[in-house]
């Protein structure tokens, strides 16, 4: 056995090394090799560890960037899977590169953003402390099938966390329907208020009592199918946090001022970035905190220094004018971007790359779910939009279907041209790419700009 | 001249963008100057076939899908029916497609009754079809139609129901006889989201005249500026073409 794993971590670290010389991320690859010569790899090392893992549709990686940060000034020794390798294989592979030759881990403890449908396969190995779920939405259906289907991953892979504090996003129906059957522990986090002045119109993912199958009806809705629902048939109703966003105090271009409550006191906590599905991540980094017993004060003041997360609202500066990434996934990750930018009181130039690879979804009908007549809505404060990516075209369709002047819509392809015509109107630039867009994009502005990778 | 559109379920049969069709309808109406107006008809909410010109039904998940179907048996069933072979035309799309045929059987041999309105049938299968596809439309000669599907069910035209045309590429029906979707009078029923008529716009264009000739006897539509609806048609088609 020691034998086998030695092997694996090895192989898994010169592989890597081997990848990033000729330059690419190699976040994944390296991982299949160990797991070829190791099955069982990651249970070796993640013994004794300390692991949290962070699953859930939206809100993963910022999420455990924010617990990262409140881990760092706890002062707790950890590492943490990014780049978004959180596929069985990436995360074995973060675990090897952690780990000694002999397969002991070098840290206490251990950070891990996990797809839902990878939660399910870790969770063999990985006996988790605590496992955030930061909610339940339609994601690319031809992935991950159904909502049913993601609710029930999770639930298999929190029944294989038997010794974990499991944090639920109070105000997902969908999300508290897991602790029905669990005898874990459960520790909910929500938002008690609204968050958006005005919301953009969105179907919600989650019309009916998951229990009886009648409608919801709601007190208030944050975003999507969130807020305070309750099935008038069945009493099935979104239960009490005991962490909670008690105000939102500010909500505007660059951050959110919010109030949050933990076992009854307020902590008032600057979130460093903008958008309010962000103070939903805020308050389960929150929630988080309390899980492992950690101070309160100290999380709330790392929230106001963390870094952004790879893509997610991630800011560059070309040619003096800002550039702002925004990940999208799914419509309601969309719709959030748009209820974000809809509040913007200057012009800005907004670009939209949709690739239909399979980390991106192969099935790009969903830009159709999303109400991107908001924007048009905005009128001339949405000076130009671009589009681009492998389906550009279908994005551009969009746009002209939801009644945007076409003089103001342009199909460019090529990434460099699109940052360079972008930035030529000094307004600020929101750029919203699926994943593998994203990953070029990024590789472009990095080259032509001199922006870090992002494996550094 | 006005076009009343009766769009079915539009809360529940949500899944694929399919509401893009009804955009689509609506906005190659009005930017010719015809007027348009679409009404939701949902669960609890009586349907009077009468009130409409033109029908549409998406896709939508199993689990509203039972919720459904208690609501669309009975009255609304035979509303739908009259107002098919009234000839009124009606677009279904995936789960709509299914709705509209005699029954769906799972693959371990549950069977779930549907509306009857057209005769053919679907049979649960094991195997997703999955992924963009291509099919002819034998009415828009030479046209071709591109979109996505996703189903594992697969369905089987009886007598009197014609597929719209022939798979060039992908799954189709079921995978099996190279066909895709159903033509009954004015019905056309298929599984292509995509969402399906922004990039085919010479199908919307077609259906819309039925519908308007249906209403009017007569209707022109003036052709309109179709280059990004065509680029976005023939990237999808060129790409198919090489696989």
């Amino acid at each position: 056995m020691k034998i086998r794993v030695f092997f694996a971590v090895l192989s898994c670290r010169l592989s890597r090394a081997l990848i990033r010389l000729v330059g690419r991320g190699g976040t994944d690859f390296p991982g299949r090799i160990a797991l070829k010569l190791c099955p069982n790899l990651l249970g070796v090392l993640a013994k004794n560890v300390t692991t949290v893992i962070v699953t859930g549709t939206n809100g993963k990686t910022t999420t455990s960037r924010m617990i990262e940060q409140s881990w760092i000034d706890s002062g707790i020794s950890y590492f943490a899977n990014k780049s978004g390798a959180n596929l069985l294989s990436g995360v074995t592979a973060e675990f090897a590169m952690h780990s000694t030759l002999g397969g002991k881990c070098r840290y206490t403890h251990a950070l891990i953003e996990s797809d839902e449908a990878a939660f399910k396969a870790i969770s063999q190995y990985v006996d988790a402390k605590a496992v955030v779920v930061t909610n339940v939405f339609r994601d690319q259906l031809d992935r991950y099938g159904e909502v049913t289907h993601t609710l029930e991953n999770i639930r298999i892979g929190i029944s294989n966390s038997k010794n974990a504090t499991v944090l639920l996003n109070a105000d997902d129906s969908l999300c508290t329907s897991l602790a029905d059957a669990l005898p874990n522990p459960i520790l909910f986090y929500g938002v008690d208020t609204p968050i958006y002045h005005t919301r953009v119109h969105e179907l919600s993912d989650a019309p009916y009592c998951i229990r009886c199958k009648n409608e919801y009806v709601y007190d208030y809705v944050t975003y999507g199918h969130l807020g305070k629902y309750r099935c008038p048939v069945c009493g099935y109703h979104r239960p009490d946090p005991s962490v909670s966003v008690s105000r939102v105090v500010v909500s505007d271009e660059d951050h959110s001022v919010i109030v949050v409550k933990v076992d009854g006191t307020e902590y008032e906590t600057n979130v460093n970035l903008p958008g309010g599905y962000n103070i939903y991540n805020a308050c389960s980094a929150m929630a988080a905190g309390k899980a492992l017993g950690l101070d309160p004060k100290t999380v709330s003041r790392s929230l106001s220094e963390f870094a952004c997360g790879f893509g997610r609202m991630e800011k560059f500066q070309i040619h003096d004018t800002d550039v702002r990434m925004i990940l999208i996934k799914n419509p309601a990750g969309c719709n959030q971007v748009l209820n974000f930018l809809t509040e913007r009181k200057e012009p800005f130039i907004f670009a939209a790359c949709l690739n239909d690879r399979a980390q991106d979804g192969k099935d790009v009908s969903w830009i159709w779910d999303v109400d991107f007549e908001r924007l048009t809505a905005m009128g001339e404060l949405v000076e130009q939009i671009y589009v681009s990516g492998v389906r550009a075209e279908d994005m551009a369709l969009r746009f002209k279907y939801a009644g945007f002047p076409v003089e103001r819509l342009h199909v460019e392809k090529d990434y460099k041209k699109l940052v360079e015509e972008a930035v030529s109107y000094h307004k600020p630039v929101f750029v919203m790419p699926t994943y593998t867009a994203m990953l070029s994009l990024r590789g472009t502005i990095s080259k032509a700009y001199g922006f870090k990778e992002f494996w550094e | 001249m006005e076009l009343k559109i009766c769009h079915l379920y539009p809360d529940i049969l949500n899944l694929y963008g399919d509401r893009g069709n009804i955009l689509c309808m609506e906005k190659r109406l009005q930017w010719r100057g015809i007027e348009v107006s679409t009404t939701g008809v949902s669960i609890g909410q009586p349907l009077k076939a009468a009130d409409y010109d033109l029908f549409f039904i998406g896709g939508g998940q199993d689990f509203e899908q039972e919720v459904l179907l208690h609501d669309l048996a009975g009255e609304k069933t035979a509303e739908l029916k009259s107002a098919i072979e009234d000839e009124k035309p009606f677009l279904a799309i995936c789960g709509g497609y299914q709705m509209l045929g005699e029954y769906y059987k799972t693959w371990d041999g549950q069977q779930c009754d549907f509306t009857g309105a057209l005769n053919l049938y679907t049979i649960g299968s094991k195997q997703r079809m999955i992924g963009n596809y291509c099919f002819t439309c034998t009415e828009l000669d030479g046209q071709s139609v591109v979109g996505f599907e996703n189903h594992s069910g697969k369905t089987y035209l009886g007598d009197g129901v014609r597929p719209i045309g022939k798979v060039l590429s992908g799954f189709g029906n079921n995978g099996e006889d190279g066909m895709e979707g159903a033509r009954y009078k004015n019905v056309f029923a298929t599984y292509s989201h995509g969402c399906l008529l922004p990039k085919n716009p010479v199908l919307c264009d077609y259906i819309l005249k039925i519908a308007l000739e249906r209403k009017y006897q007569t209707a022109e539509l003036p052709p309109l500026d179709d280059v990004l609806e065509r680029s976005a048609h023939n990237y999808m088609e060129k790409r198919l073409e090489k696989k």
